[in-house]
């Protein structure tokens, strides 16, 4: 489907690189889009045909012109051209109806397989690890969900169907010049090499042309943007007027770049009209000669002059395809990429679904190295944890970044399992059960409270998506949320726009304290958020965060002293090791790495 | 949108063509020779070759008039490229214009106005609508101008030639137009919504990724699949219909012309048969009737276009006719000189009408001092600084810097006095020279040096791979929240300014860092008046004194120990929570410490 797009296709910069063109790599491609093709056959079949019905129909009506003139030359009853003009107007009906079809389903085929493409694509990123999504960027990913997709997109519904009817159209139409008059036909082709060196010439340099263009305009936007978003500091800092130079010459770089094409169209477009004239010349003059020497009738001469006229524009058709088909072919790749990744951490053959645990953690000399890019492990960052939790203990993690505090989160969660060493829970071993319902006995608060675009409710039920509209509101109103949520304009049908933007920092920490809440988790891990909040919210979440940690297995990657002061067990990390581990009396008893850091503050 | 004010929005967007009046008549001018050109080409194959040269069997007249079609063609191909050029070059200049005119006019609005407008939607307005706007200024009434000329021109030839046969073809061309500007009409709320669905798409699929932990946490891989799969299918369903739309209207618009060429050839051969019409005449007929069908398809096109960038030129002009709230009066005058003393008389302000957000606020400030407001969030400590550069203007009372109300004299001149360091460091993606040098751009390395240096900047500007040089954001040269802030109070202090307005950053800082900041801003406060907002305990300890603010009122003011005595919200800010997040900084603190070592 093409779509108009106010500019958006101008700023989107699209990579149209393709290394590999071996036979094996382009069958591959040509598979997987077959594939996709196969539970759509019948319609398939019908696009093709209807494609090759309505291409056919759209040569004749020149051809039977030819009929028409040298019929009503030569033949005064007029029967004949009766019927001539019944089969022109039958071409045409034909036609019509064809290309009715042939739009329809190439384009409902080309769109159902984009449709699947995108859902095999989404459901594969479900299964893949964690591990998969930190060594990749989430620009890239997303990129492989929209912009390869729709590279994709243009070539499946449009340049598929473009580049059969061009080529159709060109092949059938130098067929019937030759049907008509050999000698003639030679003569008015012999502009196609012309028009074809010219062509290419203009596609080469008007895709550099646009590229700059593109870039630039997109340096357009990106200043708008910022200064926009600072115009405050713009102001506060009496910058107006440089500001304003500033994107004058922005502006100007791109109205510079974009003059190159209007240079480049103004020359082609004007060149290609005077071939089509010097086309139509060559057949008057040509044909005229012919004519005197009785080879042809003035009905072909009349027909060749039709054709010239429409002989144009599969031609720059055809060459505007070029890139389509370059930038699907390098989105393709992309995705098969992206469908080849395998899942790292897997079910093992034979797992057990878990069975509703008490919460008893053991790390067990767990040792643990990141996955490095192309399969490799990197530098060990866990050497050897040892932990005793028992169920319903609240765990402190501390330790600066890079201790090891949020690998042994991941770990328990499972987002990896341990190089070596064992995690069990309730005794078993976390490797011998099923991901999933580990999981949903699990819960999990990031640090800034990641929301998603939806209702307030929805995402406080996002763990439990079968809870009742009254257990959604009492887990608001445990954690304290419920207060502001009815403040806002439609309470908890509140549509909170992308990742949750129109709540404050607080706000989003609350509700996702309610969602944890909400999936009543046997064993909690939360990441204390960093950043300040209001002293009142403040106050909210630290009374929030006492009920959720109450009664269960809690895991916090803490920062707050009041956390781990009343922790009951606080484990403190350095280099991926427990220093020291042990209640904030006792390790304040043990001066030890603990004390050293408290000690700064517990004066003050 | 009612009809009058349409007129209107689109007379005043055809004003922006008023420069180039030159251009235009040119380009017109061209346009009418390319097609004169074009119709006798025409003529002379009929009348000329077919009628005259193959009838009378004349050789040179047929190279003649071969020679004079390739000569027209020529000429037509000429002014085309010269039509081309010139109104190219003037929808770049149209485009320009409108750019610009309405960056310079978003840099006159005022705070109030960002405080209203999200960034996203201004953003619309400045590309999404210009870019309908100017392609229709800039080519759509080039084009469809060309397109009427064409229309009319070949029309009256064919009148010309034989006038019934003419009448066959008038009768189709209102389909034409008509379905071409239906398809247009219908085509576009659905593409808009196929718009809107892939973006509804995009958006689950972003935020399916970006939040993975939390959906691997709560296991909610099949809902999310689920979800995504109901968007898809929409999105399916979407494409489906304008699919349909577009499988209804364009194979309709090809057929119906050749309904006219069909009666065309019928009546015309027919003629020919019976000696009324030349071949010459039917020849060039036919082929006029070819030059007519794509100029009328696009006429039903460019009226939707036309419609549609009015509607976009009516939002750009919302923007462009916002008024500028707080602007130099006529006869505003420069800052005189002065200490920088600060007084605020009877201010009351909201920033919507009934919502008193400060009420009656009397305060002064020496010259030299340094005040903190405290309060709860919403307390309207913030907005009472933001008086001070008149970023918003008061409702009741007055604002006075050195005795001078601050609407009598230049902004210009009121703000190069005032550095303000605000609570988000919006820092821009340029050098951090430029950033630092942002008030100044004059400031020599020496001086951007010396108050990064003061800022407590310089040591980790330098550690940085190009020192001052290094581009903010580029090749994912992030800063951390202290170290934008430092370069934010570099920046405040490069203008030398007699007061500083300090919003206290929420963003954490270490505990080392936030010592030596506190020890740069000591040194910079010293001699200028400062105005902290205050969220921490550590700021609070740099101030003279303290002014508690609450509701809109100032509750108390006074030095630390009388606050603690008799203020029961400052009671509550000091015992609450200030402490604790140091620790948590100090815990990182290490953590920074260790990494860079």
């Amino acid at each position: 489907m093409r779509v108009y797009q106010h500019g958006g296709s101008l700023t989107r910069q699209r990579g149209a690189e393709v290394e590999d063109w071996s036979w094996n790599s382009t069958r591959r491609r040509l598979g997987v889009l077959w594939r996709l093709t196969k539970p759509y056959r019948l319609r398939t079949f019908f696009s093709v045909f209807s494609l090759l019905a309505a291409t056919a129909t759209a040569l004749a009506p020149p051809f039977l012109a030819k009929y028409a003139l040298d019929d009503a030359i030569n033949d005064t009853t007029g029967e004949k051209l009766v019927l001539v003009v019944a089969i022109f107007v039958a071409a045409g009906l034909a036609n019509w109806g064809m290309n009715y079809v042939e739009t329809y389903m190439t384009g409902w085929v080309g769109e159902r397989i984009l449709a699947d493409l995108r859902k095999q694509l989404f459901g594969h990123l479900q299964k893949l690890s964690l591990g998969f999504y930190e060594r990749n960027r989430a620009g890239v990913l997303i990129s492989r969900m929209t912009n390869d997709v729709e590279a994709i997109d243009q070539l499946v519904t449009d340049g598929v169907t473009v580049l059969a009817q061009s080529t159709l159209t060109l092949g059938g139409t130098a067929v019937l010049l030759f049907v008509l008059d050999w000698q003639l036909a030679l003569a008015t082709l012999a502009v196609i090499p012309l028009m074809s060196v010219g062509t290419v010439l203009f596609r080469v340099r008007s895709a550099r042309a646009y590229a700059a263009v593109r870039e630039r305009l997109g340096l357009v936007t990106a200043t708008l943007a910022e200064d926009i978003a600072g115009m405050r500091m713009v102001q506060a800092f009496v910058r107006e007027q440089r500001a304003t130079e500033n994107f004058r010459a922005v502006a100007g770089r791109y109205r510079d770049a974009n003059m190159q094409t209007v240079v480049l169209n103004a020359l082609y477009f004007p060149f290609v009209s005077f071939l089509a004239t010097l086309a139509l010349a060559v057949v008057l003059g040509y044909g005229g000669h012919l004519y005197f020497a009785g080879a042809i009738s003035l009905g072909t001469l009349f027909a060749f002059m039709l054709y010239v006229n429409n002989f144009f524009d599969p031609v720059q058709q055809l060459s505007q395809l070029y890139n389509t088909f370059l930038s699907a072919a390098a989105a393709l790749d992309k995705i098969i990429g992206l469908l080849d990744e395998p899942p790292e951490v897997v079910d093992r053959p034979g797992a057990r679904p878990l069975g509703r645990i008490e919460g008893e953690v053991r790390f067990e000399d767990v040792h643990f190295a990141y996955g490095l890019r192309g399969g490799e492990l990197g530098d060990e960052v866990l050497h050897g944890i040892d932990l005793d939790v028992p169920a319903g203990t609240t765990v402190a993690l501390v330790g600066h970044t890079g201790a090891g505090k949020s690998t042994i989160a991941k770990l328990l969660a499972r987002f990896y399992e341990p190089t070596s060493g064992r995690i069990a829970i309730d005794g078993g071993d976390l490797n011998d059960v099923t991901q999933e319902s580990l999981r949903h006995q699990l819960g999990i608060v990031p640090q800034e409270g990641f929301l998603f675009a939806g209702t307030v409710a929805e995402n406080i039920a996002f763990g439990r998506p079968e809870a009742r509209p009254e257990d959604i509101v009492r887990a608001a109103k445990t954690v304290g949320a419920h207060e502001f949520i009815l403040r806002l304009e439609d309470g908890y049908e509140t549509q909170l726009g992308e990742r949750g933007s129109r709540l404050s920092l607080g706000q989003r920490q609350l509700v996702a304290f309610a969602r944890a809440l909400l999936a009543d988790p046997r064993i909690l891990i939360l990441d204390e958020a960093t950043s300040s909040v209001d002293i009142g919210t403040e106050r909210t979440i630290e009374r929030a965060l006492r009920t959720l940690l109450a009664d269960r297995t809690s895991f916090v990657i803490a920062h707050r002293l009041s956390t781990i002061r009343d922790a009951d067990l606080i484990v403190v990390l350095e280099h991926g090791q427990v220093i020291e581990q042990g209640s904030h009396d006792e390790l304040l008893a043990r001066r030890g790495l603990y004390t050293s850091l408290y000690g700064d503050w517990a004066a003050a | 949108m009612s009809a009058v004010p349409y007129r209107r929005t689109f007379a005043r967007l055809l004003s922006f063509l008023r420069p180039y009046k030159r251009g235009l008549v040119i380009s017109i001018v061209l346009a009418i020779g390319s097609q004169a050109a074009q119709i006798a080409l025409i003529w002379v194959t009929g009348r000329g070759v077919i009628d005259q040269a193959l009838v009378d069997r004349d050789t040179t007249q047929l190279w003649l008039y071969v020679g004079a079609i390739a000569g027209l063609g020529l000429a037509s191909s000429v002014m085309m490229l010269g039509r081309r050029l010139i109104s190219g070059k003037q929808a770049l200049d149209v485009e320009m214009d409108m750019r610009q005119g309405i960056y310079s006019h978003l840099v006159r609005l005022s705070f109030g106005f960002y405080d209203r407008h999200q960034t996203g939607q201004l953003m619309s307005r400045a590309t999404v609508d210009l870019q309908g706007v100017r392609f229709f200024l800039g080519y759509g009434l080039i084009f469809f101008f060309q397109n009427i000329l064409t229309v009319a021109s070949v029309t009256v030839v064919l009148f010309f030639f034989e006038w019934r046969l003419a009448l066959v073809v008038l009768a189709v061309t209102p389909f034409i137009v008509g379905i071409a500007y239906r398809y247009s009409h219908v085509a576009h709320p659905t593409l808009r919504d196929v718009q809107q669905k892939l973006a509804d798409v995009a958006t689950v699929s972003e935020e399916n990724i970006v939040g993975v932990h939390v959906v691997k946490a709560f296991a909610q891989e099949p809902a999310e699949e689920e979800k995504f799969r109901g968007r898809n299918e929409a999105l399916f369903a979407q494409t489906i219909r304008a699919n349909r739309q577009r499988a209804t209207y364009v194979p309709l618009l090809s057929f119906v012309p050749l309904l006219a060429q069909a009666a065309v050839l019928l009546v015309g051969a027919r003629m020919v048969a019976h000696g009324t019409l030349t071949v010459g005449s039917f020849v060039s007929f036919n082929l006029y009737l070819a030059l007519l069908v794509m100029p009328l398809r696009s006429l039903g096109m460019w009226i939707g276009q036309a419609q549609r960038a009015t509607a976009s030129g009516e939002r750009i002009f919302q923007v462009l006719d916002e008024p500028e709230e707080i602007a130099d009066k006529p006869a505003a005058g420069e800052l005189p000189p002065g200490d920088g003393e600060i007084r605020f008389e009877n201010v009351s302000f909201s920033y919507l009408q009934g919502r008193p957000v400060l009420e009656d606020v009397d305060l002064a400030l020496d010259a030299g001092t340094t005040l903190a407001l405290i309060g709860h969030t919403g307390s309207g400590k913030t907005t009472l600084a933001s008086l001070v550069p008149r970023f918003y203007d008061v409702d009741t009372g007055r604002v006075l810097v050195d005795g001078v109300d601050v609407r009598d004299v230049t902004l210009a001149s009121l703000r190069r006095e005032i550095g303000v360091i605000p609570q988000d460091p919006f820092l821009f993606s340029t050098t951090v020279r430029e950033n630092i040098s942002f008030g100044r751009a004059e400031m020599t390395d020496a001086e951007i040096e010396r108050v990064a240096r003061l800022a407590q900047a310089h040591e980790f500007v330098e550690r940085l791979p190009q020192g001052y040089d290094t581009v903010i954001g580029e090749r994912g040269i992030t800063l951390s929240g202290g170290q934008r802030q430092r370069i934010a109070i570099a920046r405040a202090l490069a203008v030398d300014p007699r007061i500083l307005i300090l919003d206290d950053a929420t963003a954490s800082v270490d505990a080392t860092t936030e010592a030596q900041i506190r020890a740069g801003l000591r040194e910079v406060m010293s001699g200028r008046t400062t105005l902290i907002v205050a969220h921490r305990l550590s700021t609070i300890a740099l101030a003279d004194e303290i002014v508690v603010v609450d509701d809109g009122r100032i509750a108390a003011r006074g030095t630390h120990d009388e606050l603690f005595e008799k203020s029961f919200v400052y009671r509550e800010i000091y015992d609450h929570g200030l402490l604790e997040r140091q620790f948590a900084d100090a815990v990182e603190a290490r953590g920074d410490v260790e990494e860079v070592a």
